[in-house]
């Protein structure tokens, strides 16, 4: 009886084992397949920013307590020519805004702006979607950007972000 | 002939869902467009194949007191194989089939052909089996997501699940207000599935009458 529980142990064992060899060599082959999926569905939307960009130009910012320094702030990333783009998530009127925010490190100005979400109202909070709010902070210092008349609930946390972005960018450089 | 005869057993007369309704839960959940059914259906089939092969192979080695979690974690090991090469060359399929890729796993169908079948017969009758039982699946669910999407969204969509860009067939069929979104929803599901269980079960009762009918003639 005692034998024949070693047994049966001993042959779950191996098979459990045998199992997990083939499992290491599927992680193995498919992981990096995997990571670099999820990379480039992250930085799809970096590409809508730049189009004329290559995905490889793109080089995440290891965190090291930015993001928990800056809760706004959830991703950076590094571009060519020292600009530094932010990924930041603040709120708003209702649910708030995500955006991303190229800022040149070198003399402080918003390079590129897009909006990924907005959840205030359609038509005034909503504005930060147009080209309204992306005319008027392109090429501008990040830290004399105006907020919307009118949305400023929406506006003013998007506004502070980007100056929170342009301090930063001069540092991660 | 015994081997044609089981293969096409699976696929109609004891067809794993509506015939002996086995893994039910998944049918339900994923069949709301043919994409997904024909992802989740590939990965049965795939894992019902494999799992039967290597059952049937290890038979004779596999102590009988422990062969069910030898079999569970052979299927488990397979399932999460298949799970890592969809997220790999198929995300899109992936992010839509969800958590019922690793659910595959304990899907009824799988441990129970691994136990009814696999577990006595030879490696090929098995891997039969295996395919007959899979395209079965496929098929019921198959079946399911084209009424479920056809009545529910007015058309049906394919697309090449390794580049979701590359549509192959898009149709639009019902205009908008003939549609019934109630097809997407669980309510659906089960309806849909119900009718057509009904009509398998009309058409073995109609088969066994005229077999019947048959062999008192001959009599």
């Amino acid at each position: 009886m005692k034998n024949n529980i070693l047994q049966l142990t001993l042959f779950l064992g191996v098979t459990a084992a045998i199992a997990g060899g083939a499992l290491a060599y599927a992680n193995n082959v498919t992981a990096p397949i995997i990571q670099e999926n999820n990379e480039r569905a992250e930085k799809a939307t970096l590409l809508e920013m730049y189009p004329e960009a290559d995905l490889s130009e793109f080089t995440a910012v290891e965190d090291d307590g930015i993001t928990s320094e800056h809760p706004t702030i959830k991703k950076v990333y590094q571009y060519k020519d020292g600009i530094v783009i932010f990924q930041c998530e603040v709120s708003g009127y209702d649910k708030g805004t995500v955006f991303l925010v190229a800022i040149n490190s070198a003399n402080g100005e918003v390079d590129n702006f897009k909006t990924i979400s907005n959840g205030d109202t359609q038509g005034i909070g909503s504005r930060i979607t147009t080209d309204e709010f992306r005319d008027s902070v392109l090429g501008k210092p990040s830290d004399g950007i105006d907020t919307l008349s009118g949305a400023t609930i929406t506006s003013t946390p998007v506004v502070e972000a980007i100056n929170e972005c342009g301090v930063l960018a001069g540092e991660i450089q | 002939m015994n081997r044609m005869e089981n293969f096409k057993n699976g696929l109609i007369k004891d067809n794993p869902v509506f015939g002996l309704y086995l893994g039910l839960c998944s049918t339900l959940a994923i069949t709301t467009s043919l994409n997904n059914a024909i992802g989740m259906g590939t990965a049965v089939i795939v894992v019902l194949i494999l799992s039967n092969v290597i059952i049937s192979a290890i038979r004779k080695i596999v102590p009988d007191d422990i062969r069910i979690p030898v079999y569970i974690v052979i299927i488990a090991t397979l399932v999460s194989i298949i799970q890592m090469v969809i997220e790999a060359f198929a995300p899109a399929l992936n992010t839509s089939l969800g958590v019922f890729i690793p659910l595959i796993v304990v899907n009824c169908i799988i441990l129970g052909r691994a136990e009814a079948f696999a577990s006595k017969n030879g490696v090929l009758d098995s891997a039969l089996d295996g395919l007959g039982m899979g395209l079965g699946y496929l098929l019921a669910v198959l079946a399911m997501s084209f009424i479920r999407e056809l009545l529910s969204s007015g058309g049906l969509v394919l697309t090449n699940p390794f580049n979701t860009e590359q549509v192959w067939m898009n149709l639009s069929l019902i205009p908008e207000e003939f549609r019934i979104s109630l097809f997407s929803s669980p309510l659906g599901a089960f309806m849909t599935f119900a009718f057509l269980a009904a009509a398998l079960t009309a058409y073995k009762s109609h088969a066994a009458k005229k077999a019947a009918a048959k062999t008192k003639e001959a009599k």
